[in-house]
């Protein structure tokens, strides 16, 4: 087991350790870039085709309209539930350990939300015409269909994402003083000098910047489980087979939840490596994370089985044929390595000796998310290939490449700004880390002076 | 209809709104301005084009030969969709998903648009010179007529024309007719087509007779079908039963549907007798006598049909009086198919049907105009002539018959023998591309001609054809117009003071009206109502029916099986695609076939118990050789086909004719044997044996049904009931 | 456009149920199919390509489960495993049955399928987004959308074709969701000579395309309202009532045919069919 941050760091050592991510990381870096900026172009490309021939390139099919983008955007904004866990949830549980690793987190929340809005636009069938399903005012007093899940969904995505971009933003503020301070000339220097808000620290900035994070952070909580219960609601409010459970909101933010924390393990490993973070990002941290990821796991995996058993014992002769269909029919691979990858998989976290172990835990964690994403397909297209009426069920669907394609540029939209923001912006908390180092130090002299009294 | 009351108030309103319409749509880039739409004038508007209202014509379709009267909606010049003509006795108002497609015939992109003399583009006048040069070179005897089923004064022309060219060799050609049944019918009720009254049996039992899908008179048969099941009429709710080794659309309609052994009619229908004289039903000493060896087990045996079931059958019609018992395509197809449709028309006769179900159809007065119905016989009889090289000329007309040829009688070399030949046609299809001189027609939607249909369910009636739109092409002509245009060659003087086939046309039935029943109205006012109906009911006696099916000479040869080609092939004629001639319509070739769903395509039936003994599954491409020729096509598993047969559809297959139509399955035609039925030489459609051998290769059957397969998973989808659970008498 | 006008008038932009407390005023338009008179014989389906402007999609797309049929005919067997479907097959024509409570109107993100006060479910196009969560939710996958653009499609409308088409009938483009209409350009004309005579609808005198063309009569269409018309008459002598999920004739033996399909979902559909019959004995 690797050892904890060192107690007696000094604070201008972190500013320098931090700052320097900014300026050189090791070479992966610009591999990674390289690759998300290719993902991405092929996604563009993907989309382009599509916008000007028609949805059909996707081969989606009357009775089985929705496919990889709606999962995919469920997937994404699964994922943006980590970033709000570990910076507002472990904020108000004053969980230490969060510190160097929450910035980065809050950045995920972000950036997978602004991807998860991209799925919704790709899906629609005239892209052009999206501000439709805005209440913005119109001569013609039209307004949207307030009673649509689908409305509520943008409503919240875009709550979602502007308040997690302020939480983001205001958690960064006295970081973004250092910046300023610290850097040479130039545009990031302006840009950290008009981001600042001309912090200085003195005690009564500190003061409404506490007041005011742990307001953004109150505000975010309730937000974060909304958003994903109402996502939740565009399955359960509808009337179909296997979407139409009352226990789905619930459901989907523990696997939003689990989704997050496992891409967070990943972040982790791949951040801690490329902007060479040993020193922050320390093996308990990590130990820590992995253990509430197993935690989280086990939830999802009894919530998995509640939604099972609510079905099975149901008269819902329907729902339960979606159900069988999706263990024995044509999806049954993809939904028997959701099961394994999504409870079977975690088992392994149980073990101490592979809660420190990188190699395993990226592994891991990459199972862990694709079987998260798996899951939301498999909410999604199963009821579609075995609804209420059997004249059209159609089990031959396949998503065209052009659906892949989307999909994995999605990662590479992502992966891009992610690894843009952590090269542009301090991706660990200087202030936190340097909180958290001084909170310990003092912890520890006074047990030593508690020690020495004896 | 509702568009026609019109007054000036409501015209002035739609001008209002129609002109501030085009000012608004007048602004900006638009379609008018790029040239592709045009401004319709609202101040001088075209004679019957009011821009915004719909306006109805009667004409009469062509899409088959029933005959249906249709009323056609025009809006800014132009046909957009035909509805029914509810004055018909015919269709009345109603049609079928064929006749709809008939716009689709007229708006064509593949239809031809000038004359082709050997492969290129001739004027008229250079074509029709053709002609002449060449007939005046020729005997009568040398030049031949192909034609379709024809009647009206088209007819008239064309066998004037003849007349005129000295020629008898006039070949009327159907490949898919009921002719052996026609020359049955004849033989036991002195009558090719008696009317058959569905709607006043209580109980029908049919051979194989798809008269709700492609037979004889669709449309008109359905709405008497319906009459028939109604459950509150006095008769009560009639029962259908359904004999035939392929399910039609007709056996998925049935109460009972008995796969019988392919062939085996005729030899039920006299096991029904004998089961009926056993019952006491009182039979006529000589059938009695006929009968006596068709014991319910030996026909069981012989038919696959159970005792029990013929005893079931016997009962019904015993008390199901009257009853009405019809021969069909599938019991017609055999060497011994006259045999089978006259020991059904024996079973009409003993039942006491004949004059009650079966009435005589009203005579035509003018026999000139009546209809005369192709055979197949005559395609046969026309292949010989041309192999013996004595046919130099040959005019061919609604048939495409190098299409429908089976291959075993090698048309198409012996066609080439013909040093000319002109097609009139509507599209290249396989046999315009074998032709000197291909003349292209006007679709039935502009063209003028009369009609008066083969199957006549009420009194006589003359359709009238007209043109519901201006031509779309320049250089298409009507038939009329071209046989005009050919007789004045030869006879000037008769036919010169005719402008056009309208004047001849005008001329020829105002010069009957009296006749026509128009005798006090001067002319115009006639020839107006006339085509204002779409039709004239000809005033005319009813015929006689006479009832002399007779049960002597009846005899029915035991099947023989083939080893080497174990299976019957029962080549399907299914509503969609008939034989073939409207397949380059696409709402046709995507309707899916009934039964089956399948879109597009051909296909192969077999029933899944042939299909596992062979390692046959859904969607195998599977290769179907006869002794004359093979297809390959994909197999579908059908249970409603006897398993010692499969099914393939006619129509599909074609090798030119047009976009939709080319490529698209396979032409099962091609490979029928050239066997043929013993009384009347027709060509018999069910007599070829196959054997079937898998490809290797498998493709995902493209159809309607899903993969549920047609079950409904437990659920009240489609609910039935049986008759005896439910009330019909006080049904609305 | 007011907040206020919104809020005062929320209960009419949705009646959920417009049968219970609010009842259809002049029109309420309905549907019953005798499946026993129905042959499925198609002339419906085709008849309504025509009036519609219904996309041909060829056999690529209809291979991937793309056509556009706003009226499928469905073609079952009966599930006792004999070796002959000796009792026939039984045939469905099924479009949009036009519910009251309708699944798909709720679920639109932008209000493009609405309820009309004469009882249809609406399609707007021009407001169409194309979410499709209304086919998500549609009981009976009756909602085609279309995946291409078909105006533009060589097999759909090749330029003669198009002068085919019907000018009171928007031909769709690609992204937007169409369905059966009940061909409303056909109601509104009729509604609208109605008005100018200063009466309503009678029955008989608008009808549907496919219940025009139906040879044997199997579609009867009118207003439910009109005490009058053919449809009323069915529907009460069949003792269906819309506004029920489950008919209180169900609950005992009766020897009436009406049903409507999924009833106990509460969509309320508009359309009623009646059973097929077949003969007992033979």
């Amino acid at each position: 087991m690797g050892k904890d941050i060192r107690e007696d760091i000094s604070w201008a050592k972190i500013n320098e350790d931090v700052l320097r991510s900014l300026e050189s990381p090791r070479r992966l870096y610009w591999v990674i870039l390289l690759v998300a900026m290719l993902a991405f172009s092929v996604g563009i490309g993907c989309e382009v085709y599509q916008y000007n021939v028609g949805m059909g390139v996707a081969n989606l099919d009357n009775p089985h309209v929705w496919g990889l983008y709606i999962a995919t955007f469920i997937f994404w904004i699964g994922m943006s539930h980590s970033g709000t866990l570990l910076s507002a949830i472990l904020h108000l549980m004053h969980a230490d350990w969060r510190k160097p690793i929450y910035r980065f987190a809050e950045a995920m929340t972000t950036f997978s939300l602004m991807t998860a809005g991209l799925f919704v636009m790709v899906h629609l069938g005239r892209l052009w015409q999206f501000y439709y399903s805005l209440p913005y005012p119109n001569e013609r007093a039209l307004w949207p269909n307030f009673q649509s899940p689908l409305l509520w969904d943008a409503m919240a995505i875009f709550t979602y994402l502007s308040s997690s971009v302020i939480f983001l933003f205001i958690g960064m503020i006295p970081d973004l003083a250092i910046c300023r301070d610290h850097l040479h000339p130039g545009w990031r220097k302006k840009l950290y000098t008009l981001l600042a808000l001309g912090w200085e620290g003195t005690d009564r900035q500190w003061r409404n910047f506490r007041i005011t994070y742990l307001t953004v952070a109150c505000f975010l909580i309730p937000l974060a489980v909304s958003v994903h219960s109402i996502v939740a609601s565009d399955f359960a409010m509808s009337q179909q087979p296997g979407w139409h459970v009352t226990s789905f909101p619930p459901y989907f933010v523990a696997g939003a939840l689990y989704s997050g924390c496992a891409a967070i393990v990943t972040l982790f490993i791949i951040l801690r490596y490329v902007f060479k973070f040993e020193e922050y990002m320390t093996l308990p941290i990590l130990k820590k994370t992995v253990r509430l990821t197993f935690a989280i796991a086990m939830v999802w995996t009894y919530l998995n089985a509640v939604e099972f058993a609510a079905v099975w014992y149901s008269h819902d002769q329907a729902a339960k044929d979606v159900l069988i269909q999706k263990a024995t029919g044509p999806y049954a691979p993809f939904w028997w390595m959701m099961i394994f990858c999504g409870s079977v998989v975690p088992l392994t976290l149980a073990f101490k000796r592979f809660q420190t172990n990188i190699p395993v835990l990226f592994a891991v964690s990459l199972l862990l998310n694709l079987g998260m994403w798996l899951e939301r397909w498999m909410i999604v297209a199963p009821t579609f290939s075995h609804g209420y009426y059997p004249w059209t069920w159609d089990h031959n669907q396949w998503p065209s490449l052009i659906q892949w394609g989307m999909v994995f540029g999605s990662f590479g939209w992502f992966a891009l700004l992610f690894m843009v923001f952590c090269k542009v912006f301090p991706s660990v908390s200087m202030y936190e880390v340097k909180e958290m180092v001084y909170h310990r130090r003092l912890a520890s002299e006074s047990q030593a002076a508690a020690k020495g009294a004896h | 209809m509702i568009e026609n009351n019109f007054n000036r108030r409501d015209f002035l309103k739609v001008l209002g709104w129609g002109g501030a319409a085009v000012t608004l749509s007048g602004c900006g880039f638009t379609s008018v301005q790029d040239g592709t739409e045009t401004v319709v004038s609202y101040v001088e508007p075209t004679e019957y084009a009011l821009p915004g209202i719909g306006v109805y014509f009667n004409s009469t379709c062509a899409q088959c030969d029933a005959g249906c009267s249709i009323t056609g909606r025009v809006r800014e010049g132009r046909a957009l969709k035909l509805e029914g003509n509810a004055a018909s006795s015919i269709n009345r108002g109603k049609m079928c998903g064929l006749g709809q497609a008939g716009v689709q015939a007229h708006y064509n992109p593949d239809r031809l648009r000038e004359p082709m003399f050997k492969g290129q583009p001739v004027a008229w006048d250079k074509a029709l010179g053709l002609i002449d040069e060449k007939v005046k070179t020729l005997k009568g005897d040398d030049v031949a007529f192909l034609t379709g089923g024809m009647s009206g004064h088209v007819k008239v022309l064309f066998k004037n024309y003849m007349d005129a060219l000295g020629s008898k060799n006039h070949y009327v050609y159907e490949a898919v007719s009921p002719s052996v049944v026609r020359a049955a019918n004849k033989k036991a009720y002195g009558v090719e087509a008696p009317r058959l009254r569905l709607d006043k049996a209580k109980a029908v039992v049919s051979f194989g007779a798809d008269f709700l899908g492609a037979w004889v008179s669709p449309v008109h048969f359905s709405q008497q079908y319906a009459q028939f099941r109604k459950g509150n009429r006095p008769e009560g709710r009639g029962v259908l039963v359904q004999i035939e080794p392929k399910m039609t659309l007709t056996g998925a309609n049935a109460d009972r549907w008995i796969p019988l052994r392919p062939g085996t009619d005729g030899v039920l229908a006299l096991g029904i007798i004998h089961a009926l004289a056993k019952n006491g039903l009182s039979v006529p000493a000589d059938v009695a006598a006929a009968v006596k060896d068709y014991a319910p087990e030996r026909v069981s045996q012989e038919t696959g049909v159970s005792v029990e079931q013929i005893g079931k059958l016997a009962a019904l019609l015993k008390t199901h009086t009257p009853s009405l018992v019809l021969a069909g395509d599938a019991a017609e197809g055999y060497q011994h198919g006259s045999q089978n449709a006259a020991a059904i028309a024996l079973l009409n006769r003993v039942l006491g049907n004949v004059g009650k179900t079966i009435e005589a159809p009203a005579n035509v007065p003018f026999p000139q105009i009546a209809a005369q119905g192709g055979n197949r016989a005559a395609l046969q009889a026309l292949n010989g002539k041309l192999a013996s090289g004595k046919v130099q000329m040959l005019f061919v007309h609604g048939a495409n018959p190098v299409y429908t040829a089976p291959l075993s009688l090698k048309f198409k070399e012996n066609l080439n023998k013909a040093t000319f030949k002109v097609v009139f046609a509507h599209y290249m299809d396989e046999t315009a591309l074998q032709a000197d001189l291909v003349l292209p027609l006007d679709s039935a939607l502009e063209d003028w001609a009369t009609a008066v249909p083969e199957y006549l369910p009420e009194g006589a009636q003359l359709n009238v054809q007209q043109p519901l739109m201006e031509k779309l092409h320049a250089g298409t002509r009507g038939t009329g117009d071209i046989l005009l245009a050919l007789l004045k060659q030869r006879r000037a003087n008769e036919y010169g003071k005719f402008d056009d086939f309208y004047a001849y046309l005008r001329n020829a039935v105002v010069s009957i009206k009296g006749a026509l029943g128009g005798g006090g109205k001067d002319e115009d006012t006639f020839w107006a109502e006339t085509l204002s109906e779409g039709l004239v009911k000809l005033p005319g006696s009813g015929g006689n029916l006479s009832s002399k099916a007779s049960a002597a000479g009846l005899h029915f040869p035991a099947v023989v099986e083939d080893a080497a080609y174990p299976l019957r092939l029962i080549p399907s004629v299914t509503a969609n695609m008939r034989d073939g001639r409207n397949a380059n319509q696409p709402w046709l070739q995507e309707s899916p076939d009934p039964l089956t769903t399948i879109v597009w395509d051909s296909w192969v039936e077999i029933h899944p118990k042939t299909a596992a003994k062979l390692g046959i599954v859904e969607g195998d491409i599977v290769e179907v050789a006869s002794k004359s020729g093979s297809i390959k096509a994909q197999a579908y598993l059908f249970p409603g086909i006897h398993p010692d047969a499969v099914s393939v559809p006619l129509g599909y297959g074609h090798e030119a004719m047009g976009r939709y139509a080319k490529g698209v399955g396979a032409n099962a035609f091609a490979m029928l044997d050239a066997v043929s039925d013993q009384e009347t030489g027709e060509l018999a459609m069910n007599e070829t044996r196959v054997k079937i051998g898998k490809t290797g290769q498998r493709i995902i059957v493209i159809k309607e049904e899903g993969v549920a397969g047609g079950k409904q998973a437990g659920k009240k989808i489609a609910a039935r009931l049986a008759s005896d659970k439910v009330d019909l008498s006080k049904e609305v | 456009m007011s907040v206020s006008n919104l809020l005062e008038n929320w209960s009419k932009v949705r009646h959920t149920h417009p049968v219970g407390d609010v009842p259809h005023e002049e029109y309420k338009w309905a549907m019953a199919i005798d499946l026993d008179a129905c042959t499925g014989c198609n002339a419906c389906s085709v008849a309504c390509y025509a009036e519609n402007n219904i996309a041909v999609v060829g056999k690529e797309k209809y291979a991937h489960g793309q056509a556009m049929h706003w009226m499928r005919i469905e073609r079952y067997w009966d599930e006792d495993e004999r070796e002959f479907p000796d009792q026939g097959a039984q045939f469905l024509p099924m479009m949009c049955q036009q519910c009251e409570a309708a699944p798909c109107e709720t679920v639109c993100p932008v209000g493009a399928t609405n309820h009309t006060a004469d009882g249809l479910n609406s399609q707007v196009y021009n407001r169409c987004v194309g979410s499709r969560y209304c086919s998500a939710n549609c009981p009976f996958k009756v909602r085609y959308f279309n995946w291409w653009d078909y105006p533009d499609q060589e097999n759909a409308w090749p330029d003669e074709m198009k002068q085919q088409l019907n000018p009171d009938v928007t031909v769709r483009t690609k992204g937007v969701m169409e369905k059966c209409t009940f061909c409303v350009q056909r109601l509104t004309a009729a509604k609208n000579m109605a008005r100018n005579e200063g009466r309503l609808v009678k029955d008989g005198e608008v009808q549907t395309a496919c219940q025009q063309a139906c040879p044997t009569n199997a579609i009867s269409f009118g207003n439910l309202v009109d005490a009058e018309s053919r449809v009323h008459k069915q529907w009460k002598q069949q003792q269906v009532e819309l506004a029920e999920d489950a008919q209180a004739k169900d609950e005992y033996f009766t020897d009436l045919r009406g049903y409507r399909i999924l009833e106990d979902l509460r969509a309320y559909p508009s359309v009623m069919y009646l059973e097929r019959v077949r003969e007992s004995a033979i």
